[in-house]
């Protein structure tokens, strides 16, 4: 095919080298500074090849923080779906549209707002003496409770505040999705004498299949980046329970040792790790799909 | 010789115009650019900000303050210093003043601090700590050392009298102790950081003589701090929820709001005690020396000049004036009429009759018992942060409890110590 005309190369080539410069300029950066021993405080240094990843990996805290970046991942995917989609089917079921765009406007209310600032509400909420969010349990044990200096539940408590942004906004979008559905399928399974949960398990989520997955890629990649809520409410702690990757690296290259070259090269480890993860699971997706 | 006089005259007459001229120029050295400040939040520097005006009249130049919280301003001020560097003051701290020293990020000094403003009537404690290898590099904006601060009507009604060792220190916070009430024995910092956990935790490690360094090798790897964190682990029982992970405004705010029996902390605590804004324990508290052993912790923060940002002399002199004003008597003298007692630092101010009737002659009383005891707990290095925050770290999880084995944990930051000392070779 002949192309007649030169507007697609007008109108692509600047965005494309625009986009290419902002993308690569940085990330072949970011690659040049793992392969040195570069310090904050020391301007002098050299090549050192891949001494910064073999460190890596005799490095305890390095391991912990991937298995933290792993966990916070799953956790986080699986119950914003979870609570997404049953809230979406009682929104579409039980409400009537007037309540229905009420109840969205105010789900979408807490993704709207930026993140290091829910993060300090939600910090105040789960303060063990003041907070409001805790008040129910420390009337039940009697005693207060606080979640995010407790190893075993901080992680949840950040994960209620990532689930309480993103969860109630895929709802909405899940609704939004539902009413688009032509209703005849719906319809015709009822009248098979299919039962609510039948007709949402078998017939709705199924047509929406696509649209889903979509949603649980998006919140994949928006995970990966909860640095700003995970700073704020508990800076990787207590410990480094909740140290996730790009926390430790920030960690190393500006708040502790100033190990520019080390960060770096967690980073281009990260940036590998899940570019590579990402590239199977979207094939892996789109076999089934068209399966 | 007629005309040579006057050639004399016009010359000498040059001279002078050119002296005057010269000086009209110093008056408003190099201030063309509106001065960028990084800093904490402090009342003192709000304080300072309505009195922009006064400056500008100085030096010809206005200043602005971005704020953020001390640990981020550590971080952002090390990023800023060793990158692009665009503020021409930075705050600076007792745990990082080494490290911008050594590293040349901020400039000494006294070279461009004009005499009038007399840096000499600081604190000399905190002089102390403002130098680095002789020079000094900041003039202090706060500081101190450390305060017993305790309930006068809990320690009364309990029948405990106020403790001046550490042994009756533990005592009296198992008697004091009813959370029941609403009361909790003591107030410690958990959080994370060579300026949070550490810092409270140093005191008993000094206090039992430990010491982190002999010559190049690690040696805080003993007796006195593994009984320094178990002491302080013991203590964690009674120190309110919300201090594991906590640090200063927990602890104090805990104090403050009426649920702490005693504390030990740094001395600004005690001017927040007595201001009824942020204080429901007016009138019920009393200070004394911190319980034997423990030394005091010493630390000054202050505004020192940016290297990067102030390229020549006259850069450097217009941030050398705007410290100067900043710190200088004046503007001290406005702080302690605002009752802000945790920025008060020259000892003409602290010494002075207005002084004594706005906080008490026994507060007066208990700094000058403490400033006896005040010591520099830290390891005066550029590394220290570095080794305070690992610290730091696996201190935060014997406290919560991730980690158990105090030794080991020590061991672990002895390798680690000796690794940073190994590369700095």
């Amino acid at each position: 095919m002949k192309i007649r005309t030169s507007l697609p190369i007008v109108f692509t080539v600047p965005t494309m080298a625009a986009l290419a410069i902002l993308a690569f300029v940085p990330t072949i950066d970011a690659i040049n500074i793992a392969l040195q021993n570069r310090e904050l405080s020391n301007p002098d240094s050299v090549y050192v090849g891949f001494a910064n990843f073999r460190a890596l990996f005799d490095d305890p805290r390095f391991l912990n923080s991937v298995w933290v970046s792993i966990k916070w991942e799953i956790l986080t995917v699986v119950a914003t779906m979870v609570v997404a989609i049953p809230l979406a089917v009682l929104l579409f079921e039980a409400t009537s549209p007037n309540v229905r765009n009420a109840l969205c406007v105010l789900f979408i209310v807490p993704a709207l707002l930026p993140r290091v600032s829910a993060a300090f509400v939600w910090r105040f909420a789960f303060h063990p003496l003041f907070g409001l969010a805790v008040y129910p349990l420390k009337l039940i044990t009697g005693h207060p409770v606080d979640l995010l200096a407790d190893p075993h539940t901080a992680m949840l408590a950040v994960a209620i505040v990532d689930v309480w942004q993103w969860g109630l906004l895929f709802s909405v979008v899940i609704v939004k999705l539902l009413e688009t559905l032509p209703p005849q399928p719906l319809e015709a399974a009822r009248l098979d004498h299919a039962r609510t949960w039948e007709v949402y398990a078998y017939v709705a989520l199924p047509m929406l299949r696509g649209a889903l997955i979509s949603l649980v890629f998006v919140k994949m990649i928006e995970s990966l980046r909860a640095f700003d809520l995970i700073y704020v409410m508990t800076r990787g702690g207590p410990g480094i329970t909740t140290e996730t990757l790009d926390m430790y690296a920030f960690s190393q290259g500006f708040i502790e040792s100033g190990r520019i070259s080390y960060a770096s090269s967690m980073a281009v480890l990260m940036m590998i790790a899940t570019t590579v993860a990402f590239t199977i699971l979207w094939r892996r997706v789109r076999r089934w799909q068209e399966a | 010789m007629r005309v040579r006089a006057a050639l004399a005259a016009a010359a000498g007459g040059a001279l002078v115009l050119a002296a005057g001229l010269a000086q009209t120029a110093s008056a408003e050295a190099g201030c063309s650019h509106d001065i960028r400040v990084l800093a904490q939040p402090r009342d003192g520097l709000t304080l300072l900000e309505k009195y922009k005006d006064e400056f500008k009249g100085l030096s010809g130049a206005s200043f602005n303050i971005d704020y953020l919280n001390e640990n981020d301003r550590r971080a952002k001020s090390r990023a800023d210093a060793s990158t692009v560097g665009k503020y021409n003051v930075y705050y600076i701290d007792e745990a990082n003043v080494a490290l911008f020293a050594k590293s040349n990020w901020i400039t000494p000094l006294l070279d461009y601090y004009p005499k009038d403003y007399d840096f000499a009537d600081f604190d000399p404690g905190r002089q102390k700590v403002a130098t680095f290898e002789d020079k000094v590099y900041f003039a202090p904006l706060t500081g101190g050392g450390d305060l017993l601060v305790y309930r006068k009507d809990l320690l009364e009604k309990a029948g405990v009298k106020v403790p001046t060792t550490l042994d009756e220190m533990i005592l009296a916070v198992q008697k004091l102790h009813d959370p029941d009430h609403g009361v909790y024995g003591i107030a410690l910092r958990g959080q994370r950081g060579s300026g949070a956990n550490v810092w409270r935790w140093m005191p008993y490690f000094r206090g039992f003589g430990g010491k982190w360094f002999d010559g190049n090798t690690p040696a805080f790897d003993g007796e006195p701090a593994v009984k320094a964190t178990q002491t302080y682990l013991d203590l964690f029982k009674y120190s309110p929820p919300g201090t594991k992970t906590g640090s200063w405004d927990e602890s104090t705010g805990a104090f403050l709001s009426g649920q702490v029996a005693l504390l030990v902390e740094s001395t600004p605590l005690s001017g927040e005690a007595i201001d009824p804004k942020v204080s429901k324990v007016v009138g019920k508290v009393g200070y004394a020396r911190p319980p034997s052993p423990l030394t005091g912790g010493g630390y000054a923060h202050g505004l020192a000049i940016g290297a990067k940002a102030n390229k020549d002399d006259a850069a450097k002199k217009c941030a050398g004036l705007f410290i100067a004003w900043a710190t200088s008597k004046e503007n001290e003298k406005r702080r302690l009429d605002d009752g802000q007692f945790g920025e008060l630092n020259r000892t003409s101010i602290m010494t002075s009759d207005e002084f004594n009737q706005k906080f008490g002659a026994d507060l007066g009383q208990a700094l000058a018992d403490t400033a006896k005891v005040t010591a520099v707990n830290f390891w005066q290095d550029p590394e220290w942060p570095n080794l305070g925050d690992h610290w730091g770290i696996e201190l935060e999880e014997l406290i919560t409890g991730t980690r158990t084995d105090i030794k080991g944990s020590l061991d672990e930051l002895n390798t680690y110590a000796k690794g940073l000392v190994a590369n700095r070779k």
